[in-house]
């Protein structure tokens, strides 16, 4: 999927809350990764889609679970937490 | 995929609120503070309050960003969308939060394009689709935001775009901690740490917190049962006479941080001398600048900001609110002239804020108990 197809955000979905500005974070499961971007589209919970900023994780892959506040990927979770 | 709901088993909450009545010591009043906005959001969505005996108290801490800026950097923000041909792109919480004459949704009603934008690579996005127009996003946030417009900034500046602007009023979460522990009105046992910014930058900034304050703090995640499990650890150091950082949140946390997050931010940002914070006044080395390698690309330096300190409203205690000094409730004005429709006062207009959760969440147990 081209990144321009899809809006660069993540919402709060049906938790509420602000993850923007507030020090809040969602899990978002990997989807594809645009390396050449440094952009992974993720899919967050209620099946929302968004491109993110995956500098700050090693090597995304597809199927890895990401932490992501404010459009930007902070973790990777320990793979013994997916579910 | 639902990585939540084994952290909000109501059965394993009761269990862990039974641990925390066991491990209090009748007689004793505790106060813990949460510093971290979206744990004062979590602790009246899920009615945590509830579950801890009466001699357990949460005090609500600074750590929301929006609730901290004042009045005079919300003028500089609008004065800056005023600026003809400027797309002015800020968080949406940020839209509402009063100047000294309105807000940003107010400059955006007179004329002024100012958008909502829920990360900095939108911002960027918009000004790569107006290569006419100047674009400035307001930057707002802790460390855990930083890095995100950091890394923005940096991917401004790989791709050459030469519109995309950046008024940045990034805090940090160490100083306006220590000025609270000075504070001599403030009396705490124990901080319920927060989590994402640790996620940033690590366990290690909170040390100096047990060392030179003599206070236990537990990193603790979002969800209840992370709460619950972080109150019943800083009650444990309590009651055994221990005093140190602990991380709850080990599943996100790294106890250095994330060094890729510290890279970016120590190339595009450095300390201010001082900045202001809302109802805590001016903190030392308590807020982030662009770089000297960056400045070409800070709002504040190509244009005209007025800069001037406007003092809070009379009626307005959010700063004794956010150094935990009173309950949200305790304000005079909270939920009447102040209101989440109708805010005075920052901490009513983020959701994150202290009288906004309390307003939404917490307003309806208070009249339950007073009955």
């Amino acid at each position: 999927m081209d990144p321009a197809d899809v809006p660069v955000h993540c919402d709060t979905g049906p938790e509420g809350g602000c993850i923007t500005c507030g020090d809040v974070a969602v899990p978002m499961r990997v989807r594809e990764v645009d390396a050449a971007q440094g952009l992974a589209l993720c899919e967050d919970d209620a099946g929302g889609l968004a491109w993110v900023e995956a500098a700050l994780v090693a090597d995304p892959a597809p199927g890895d679970l990401l932490l992501v506040h404010a459009g930007t990927a902070l973790a990777a979770l320990e793979p013994e937490e997916r579910r | 995929m639902r990585f939540v709901e084994e952290f909000r088993d109501a059965e394993l909450g009761r269990a862990v609120a039974g641990e925390i009545l066991a491990t209090v010591q009748p007689g004793r009043d505790y106060k813990v503070m949460e510093v971290c906005g979206g744990h004062t959001h979590s602790i009246y969505r899920y009615g945590i309050d509830d579950l801890l005996p009466a001699n357990v108290e949460l005090v609500h801490g600074p750590g929301c960003p929006v609730c901290v800026i004042p009045m005079g950097r919300v003028d500089d923000g609008i004065a800056i969308a005023h600026e003809p041909g400027v797309i002015f792109t800020c968080f949406g919480d940020m839209l509402r939060v009063p100047g000294s004459h309105g807000t940003l949704l107010d400059a955006k009603a007179e004329g002024a394009d100012v958008r909502m934008v829920y990360s900095p690579l939108d911002a960027l996005r918009i000004a790569r689709q107006n290569p006419d127009r100047d674009v400035v996003f307001f930057a707002i946030g802790f460390e855990t935001t930083a890095p995100s417009t950091a890394l923005t900034l940096k991917r401004a500046r790989a791709e050459g775009v030469p519109n995309f602007f950046c008024m940045c009023n990034h805090v940090t979460i160490v100083p306006p901690l220590r000025a609270l522990l000075e504070s001599p009105d403030l009396r705490l046992d124990g901080f319920i740490g927060p989590g994402h910014v640790a996620t940033v930058v690590g366990a290690r900034p909170f040390e100096f917190i047990p060392a030179d304050y003599g206070r236990p703090v537990v990193i603790a995640g979002f969800e209840p049962l992370d709460i619950l499990q972080s109150i019943l650890m800083i009650l444990r150091q309590l009651r055994d006479g221990r005093c140190l950082v602990e991380n709850q949140y080990k599943r996100v946390v790294p106890h250095e941080g994330n060094l890729r997050a510290l890279e970016a931010m120590a190339e595009v940002f450095e300390l201010r001398p001082h900045f202001e914070w809302r109802g805590l006044g001016f903190i030392s080395q308590s807020a982030l600048r662009l770089s000297a390698a960056y400045a070409d690309l800070d709002a504040e330096l190509r244009y005209r900001v007025p800069g001037v300190r406007i003092a809070d409203p009379k009626a307005c205690q959010c700063g004794e609110v956010l150094k935990g000094v009173i309950k949200p409730y305790e304000c005079k004005v909270f939920g009447t002239a102040c209101t989440p429709e109708h805010a005075i006062g920052t901490c009513m207009v983020s959701p994150e804020g202290a009288c906004a959760a309390y307003y939404n969440y917490g307003r309806f147990a208070r009249e339950r108990a007073v009955v």
